[in-house]
């Protein structure tokens, strides 16, 4: 099926009442752990998972998916109202966002995020909608090899290209391996690392793992800085917004580069938050009024939201044709496809279109939903703020342990998921990234079969990986990314000494 | 305090040991070739070895620098009123997840809650009962209830026959 008729037919799909309410509820939920310190998009949807076990397939990834739009819009609202970005992805929206509503245009920095969100958001699924057809067609070309080629490829551009230090993204990305490893190996069958311990033998979930490492780190970092919440109060009136949106083409160029910037940074690996700070940096450099940003600047809150959410949905693409995650989010959302009991990559377009082409159709739908939901409800969310962190965060730390608990009904996730919030927050102070771990926990398992299966096919020779031009490119451009922070450091080396 | 390279060494240390452990533990299934291709423990193995050498990396970048003094100099992990904080909210999540265990989630968030308020940020004791009250009511309505999802009872349930 391609772009035009699948479209049609997924709008079929998504649009029943049933799913326009599952849309509604799942941005307002999304909205709620966006706004709240220590609940972000990708520990929400793990919190919410488990309980969609039992739904539908459609229905499910409909709910998560706009819970995810509503996260990244409640995360941009906190950014504006009170200086505090709800999500990593946010915090290059605190630079101009907070000082115009300082100035007394919070309304029109909120408008303008949301706007400005929304239009990257459908470009994203436009890019989706454009693009998957192709992208399947391509990736059933792949065996093994190829795809042990595109995680090895995604992997090292987290080291390479992250930010991080490399070395700590290695660390991260090996260990997220490792654990993934723990418990029942699907193909022989041993019981791999479990040392003999009964609670070990199914596995660490990963979503235990994002509960800790996402909820309750975060939650002990907020602790650390002695949280203060000075909030600015916004009322937002569909004048105000109109008279924002009749602005907004004159913004078109900032526009149009952030969201080149979002899309490609979602569909490669980059994620959401590296797309909003280089879109940022891209729009000071080109700005005639550079000097203004960081002092309430439009552009400066326009370029980070469009890239934001236009990465936040490109970063889907991959997730359904290959198989692999754009996002710390998308790697949740493909854990929850697996256990639904799909089968993430190309062969989902052909075994499973109405899933397909429903999530595609419901991702245009969602973020219009979303847009309209987040401007009518801000001061409601901005309110919520208000209550004490005394409160909240002890409701907070009970709302995860009841998600790690209902995740699989094990105790003893209760103590994983304080281990990993102890390790979470000791990971983020230390530079230690945390979105590659969970995804090399979340495709651990693919990773590892492809892997083993290139092996068979060359009955042990690592040549498979150089045997075509398609996988060759691909490991070739692995490994580029992989020493290009050492490439880099060498190139310092060199120009002192010819100086 | 905690200095920044203690942290640092710290953590290396710890995650170097966790890859020995997975080596070890990769070891015990082959981490050879066999018949059927590589064997169980091959992935893992190599796992932890890049675990392990990394970590081992990452120590040295934090303890070369002690030799020249003056590189980490001043760079705090944790001040003293931090780790306070930090322990502060920490120490009683690990009582929520011993008292969950003994007595059941909704008993230990109940007792949690009412703690952490009361005793820790001095609130009106009427108040925070509501709250550590009605907090557990409402995760029983919408978990058990709506969900239809088992949670970690104790005996105060077993008691009432839930």
């Amino acid at each position: 099926m391609d772009g035009f008729s699948g479209l049609l037919h997924g709008f079929g799909v998504a649009l029943t009442w049933h799913h326009i309410l599952l849309m509604v509820i799942g941005v307002l939920l999304g909205i709620l752990v966006g706004v709240l310190p220590g609940l972000g998009a990708p520990n929400g949807v793990s919190l919410l998972l488990p309980l969609t076990f039992t739904m539908d397939p459609v229905a499910a990834i409909i709910l998560l998916t706009s819970m995810y739009w509503g996260a990244l819009f409640g995360g941009s609202t906190t950014s504006i109202l009170f200086n505090i970005p709800g999500e990593p992805s946010s915090v290059a929206t605190t630079f101009d966002g907070y000082p115009m509503a300082q100035n007394g245009r919070a309304t029109e920095a909120l408008s303008f995020a949301f706007l400005s969100a929304g239009f990257g958001a459908i470009v994203g699924v436009l890019l989706i909608t454009a693009l998957s057809g192709w992208v399947t067609q391509f990736a059933l070309k792949f065996s093994s090899p190829e795809f042990f080629g595109v995680y090895f490829l995604a992997f090292a551009s987290f080291v390479g290209l992250s930010g991080a230090p490399p070395l700590k993204a290695a660390v991260s990305i090996a260990l997220g391996f490792s654990l993934a490893a723990v418990g029942m190996d699907s193909v022989s069958g041993s019981l791999r690392l479990t040392f003999g311990f009964d609670v070990l033998l199914a596995g660490i979930s990963f979503l235990v793992a994002v509960i800790g490492l996402f909820g309750i780190g975060e939650l002990i970092l907020t602790i650390e800085d002695g949280l203060k919440l000075d909030g600015i109060r916004a009322k937002i009136t569909p004048r105000d917004v109109l008279r924002t949106a009749m602005q907004m083409p004159k913004h078109w160029a900032t526009l149009l580069r952030s969201s080149i910037v979002g899309c490609w940074m979602g569909i490669t690996p980059g994620g959401p938050t590296a797309a909003s700070f280089m879109s940022y940096g891209l729009a000071k450099r080109f700005s005639a009024y550079r000097a203004n940003f960081g002092k309430g600047e439009p552009d400066g809150v326009i370029a980070p939201e469009t890239a934001d959410h236009s990465a936040g949905t490109s970063a889907m693409l991959p997730m359904m044709a290959l198989g692999l995650p754009g996002s710390a989010t998308a790697a949740v959302m493909l854990g929850g496809l697996m256990i639904w009991g799909l089968n993430p990559g190309p062969m989902l377009f052909v075994e499973r279109p109405d899933f397909v082409w429903g999530l595609i159709a419901s991702m245009y739908l969602g973020n219009v939903v979303a847009v309209v939901l987040v401007l009518a409800t801000v001061p409601l969310f901005a309110s919520i703020l208000r209550i004490p962190f005394a409160i909240i965060g002890p409701l907070i730390v009970v709302v995860c342990f009841i998600g790690a608990y209902t995740i699989a009904g094990r105790p003893f996730d209760l103590w994983l998921a304080l281990a990993f919030g102890v390790l979470g927050y000791a990971f983020k102070k230390l530079d230690y990234p945390i979105a590659p771990l969970i995804l090399a926990m979340v495709i651990g398992d693919k990773a590892e079969d492809a892997f083993r299966q290139s092996m068979i096919m060359s009955k042990g020779s690592l040549a498979i990986f150089w045997s075509n031009p398609l996988v060759t490119s691909l490991m070739l451009l692995g490994l580029v990314l992989l020493f290009w922070p050492l490439l880099g450091a060498l190139r310092q080396r060199l120009r002192p000494s010819r100086a | 305090m905690v200095a920044r390279w203690q942290a640092e060494l710290g953590m290396a240390a710890l995650l170097a040991v966790i890859g020995i452990v997975t080596i070890i533990g990769a070891l015990e299934y082959g981490v050879g070739w066999s018949p059927s291709g590589p064997e169980p423990g091959a992935f893992p193995f190599y796992m932890g070895i890049i675990v392990l050498l990394a970590s081992v990396a990452n120590g040295l970048r934090a303890a070369l620098p002690l030799l020249r003094p003056g590189l980490w100099a001043g760079q705090a992990f944790l001040k003293p009123e931090q780790m306070r904080l930090v322990l502060g909210f920490t120490l009683p999540i690990l009582g929520l997840v011993v008292a969950s265990l003994m007595l059941g989630l909704y008993v230990g968030m109940a007792l949690y809650l009412f703690g952490t308020l009361v005793l820790q940020n001095r609130y009106p004791v009427i108040k925070a009962g509501l709250i550590a009250l009605t907090t557990p009511f409402l995760a029983y309505l919408l978990i058990e209830r709506v969900f239809k999802v088992a949670m970690l009872k104790g005996p105060l349930e077993a008691f009432l026959g839930l």
